[in-house]
């Protein structure tokens, strides 16, 4: 009866992912220091990190050394274990170059006593992510209770008295109890193979932050697909255009700029800055990877166009010179009355016209002359400046790609 | 008369603090670690940085055979791992002290500073001589005790750093407090190797709280391996087939081995150096290859085994079920 009533209580549920077993010494694992819900939980939480690190040696995984672990967070600001869980796993995978991380919270450390009965109680909740998928491999938690008082039938009326307070104020017990608790809170990850099924997820389980972040790259994916797609698009039209104006030999050149003057024109224009908001919100929310800043505007994408091209059936106009910045407050009317062959920089192609103007303006603000054009296919297209000397033109092109790292090419300017 | 009294009840209170103070300390059954470091360690140039725990040795027959010493050694790496130094692999260290010529444990106690610097090329090591063990239990009294020796050899000077003599205890019996735990604890004790264990486990915390430890000083100086920019042939929204070929280039740190991966699916897929600080490796996709949204992740490792990682965020490895028939 004595054991029954007084067997110190354990709760414990643990659960692991299948993956857990890929892990080999070839995988490096992190403990994170822990996250405390008092600060008088310091102690406690040091020896329950120093418990998870002898445990876990023992596990077929790497640990990385604690103080490597400590120095690079404390190099990248992240010294308060409570902000820990709210980074995402893989900008952990960079930070500390693991391949799983183990972020741990002490959720209580009571010691009561009452006379002729003192109590200890331990809660600890543990969660192992791989940082390369953002998959939960390990999550448990684990409430720990222990006592001393008559329910242990005292061996005298003096230990009646005393074991009570020798319980609650020796350091030695919680030490004992919280090796105990890393002890029975570990054996699962350190044998993965000889979980039950129900100590298995049923399937993958990702950690919220992981999802946060790789949804917001597949949008973002999702995204520059389109935007090739409409590159794509816009390249075959301007191939179309120009073969076009070869053989009719048109000496004006047509003028495509939009003019948002429907009703409906406007509506869609609002649904695309609504787009655009959100897309830039995805983006801005992503947390930095590596310290250095991307540029925040959209990038067009055509990498694999990254380099000039030439333009199509170029015209050479004998009195071709180079367009000095003098140039670039003449009207492109002007400019295109001359008839001579002009040139331009793309900078993007657009299906949307609200991404077209986020960039027009980005660049505008940087003192760039910017304009939109759009050519049959309906693409928005952002170019910089115009030419009479292609040369020019790639010198502007490629300070653009080195300045504000934006792909482009040289074009054929056809008019605003 | 006041004076008196006030000095009467300061004293009654004195010794009722003594007398609670031992009482706690004997049933605590475990007393605490004296260690004594013999050099101030304050200096960062002073402090080792590789530590080698060599084999630990045992002086006496042990409770049903127990290797008390490997296991304590063992239980000793585990926490000691936790402390700022770089400590060398137990498996690592008794191949090159066996390619050396060592057949015995207690043959490490006999080499010098310069020969065991020269063997394992760490700065310190650690020497355990295991003196006593004891499991007894019988009647109300149970008791499991470890008593060992260990110090850490600077190789560098061929100083004794710190040094104890300990003797670990975990018992019970008649000065236990309660019926309950005189009980339990003998359960315990009767399983041998599992309460040396939790022994050798003890006597490992309580010697952790002593021993200087470096990792402020060495936190300053970390640095991983940087991997300034990754590049994939992956596009967005672009879907895998068996036989295709996942191109992976990066740029970092030179002379250093690279490697990918393809999210937690694949790992360790060699990147070769093709020149300095440029690496570059495929992965051609098999027939059974299932891949659904995995990030292509790129790794530099230095020679002390620190990673650098990147993740390619412009594409991801998508391989369909679908597209397999």
């Amino acid at each position: 009866m004595a054991l029954s009533v007084s067997a110190c209580a354990t709760d414990l549920q643990t659960r692991v992912a299948g993956n857990l077993t890929a892990l080999s010494k070839n995988q490096t694992v992190a403990i994170l220091p822990v996250e405390t819900s008092d600060p008088g939980q310091k102690e406690m939480a040091k020896m329950f990190r120093q418990g998870l690190y002898a445990n876990l040696k023992q596990s077929k995984f790497h640990l990385l050394e604690r103080y490597v672990i400590d120095g690079l967070l404390k190099q990248n600001k992240l010294t308060d274990p409570s902000t820990l869980l709210a980074i995402n796993p893989m900008q952990f995978g960079e930070i500390l170059g693991v391949d799983a991380i183990v972020f741990s919270r002490i959720n209580k450390v009571e010691r009561s006593y009452f006379v002729l009965h003192s109590s200890i109680e331990l809660s600890v909740s543990v969660q192992m992510v791989d940082t390369r998928s953002g998959e939960i491999l390990w999550r448990a938690e684990q409430t720990e209770q222990d006592f001393s008082g008559i329910g242990k039938i005292p061996t005298g009326i003096t230990t009646a008295l005393f074991a009570p307070i020798q319980f609650v104020t020796n350091k030695f017990n919680l030490s004992r109890m919280t090796s105990n608790m890393v002890d029975k809170l570990t054996v699962l990850v350190k044998h993965p193979n000889e979980a039950d099924r129900e100590n298995q997820f049923e399937k993958p389980v990702i950690a919220k932050n992981a999802t946060n972040e790789l949804k917001k790259i597949e949008d973002l994916q999702q995204l520059k697909a389109e935007w090739q797609e409409a590159m794509i698009l816009d390249e075959e039209a301007e191939l179309s255009d120009s073969s076009e104006n070869l053989e009719s030999n048109k000496e004006s050149l047509v003028e495509i700029t939009t003019k948002p003057d429907s009703n409906s024109v406007k509506k869609n224009i609002m649904q695309a800055r609504s787009l655009v908001q959100e897309r830039k919100r995805v983006e801005s929310e992503m947390p930095p990877l590596s310290p250095k800043k991307e540029a925040k505007i959209p990038v067009p994408i055509n990498l694999s166009q990254a380099t000039t091209v030439e333009p199509i059936a170029v015209i050479e106009s004998k009195e071709a010179r180079p367009i000095t910045r003098s140039h670039v407050g003449t009207s492109a009317k002007q400019l295109t009355s001359r008839k001579t062959q002009l040139y331009t920089i793309q900078v993007g192609a657009y299906k949307t016209k609200a991404h077209a103007r986020k960039l027009e303006q980005s660049l505008k603000r940087k003192g760039y002359d910017v304009f939109i054009t759009r050519n049959g296919k309906n693409i928005y297209r952002v170019q910089v400046d115009r030419f009479e000397s292609k040369e020019d033109a790639i010198k502007l092109a490629h300070r653009i790609q080195i300045k504000e790292k934006l792909k482009n090419f040289v074009t054929r300017f056809s008019g605003v | 008369m006041k004076y008196w009294l006030a000095g009467k009840q300061n004293s009654l209170l004195q010794k009722l603090t003594i007398f609670i103070v031992s009482f706690g300390i004997v049933f605590g059954g475990c007393g605490t670690v004296d260690l004594k470091v013999r050099k101030n360690l304050d200096h960062p140039n002073i402090h080792p940085n590789t530590v080698a725990i060599l084999p630990f040795t045992l002086a006496g027959p042990t409770p049903e055979g127990v290797p008390v010493h490997r296991l304590f050694r063992e239980c000793f790496f585990n926490y000691f791992s936790y402390l700022g130094y770089v400590d060398v692999p137990l498996e690592t260290i008794d191949y090159k002290l066996q390619a050396a010529g060592m057949k015995k444990y207690k043959e490490v106690l006999g080499f010098s500073p310069e020969k065991l610097r020269d063997i394992l090329a760490v700065d310190a090591v650690i020497k355990g001589r295991v003196l006593e063990t004891n499991n007894f239990t019988g009647g109300i009294h149970a008791e499991t005790s470890i008593k060992a020796k260990i110090e850490m050899i600077d190789l560098r000077t061929g100083e004794t750093l710190w040094e104890t003599e300990h003797k670990e205890r975990i018992y019970s019996g008649i000065l236990s407090p309660t019926v309950v735990e005189i009980i339990q604890d003998q359960m315990d004790n009767v399983k041998v190797h599992q309460a040396l264990y939790k022994t050798a486990e003890m006597f490992s915390i309580g010697i952790m709280m002593k021993i200087p430890d470096p990792a402020e000083v060495w936190q300053k100086e970390i640095r991983l391996p940087e991997i300034k920019s990754i590049e994939t042939n992956l596009k967005p929204n672009q879907k895998l087939k068996p036989n295709d070929r996942i191109y992976v280039n990066l740029k970092g740190d030179a002379g250093l081995k690279g490697s990918f991966g393809i999210g937690s699916w694949k790992s360790n897929i060699p990147l070769r150096e093709i020149s300095p600080g440029m690496y570059s490796g495929s992965y051609i996709v098999q027939e059974s290859d299932e891949i659904s949204s995995a990030l292509i992740v790129g790794t530099l490792k230095n020679a002390q085994g620190l990673a650098g990682k990147r993740f390619y965020k412009h594409g991801m490895a998508v391989i369909e079920k679908s597209s397999l028939n």
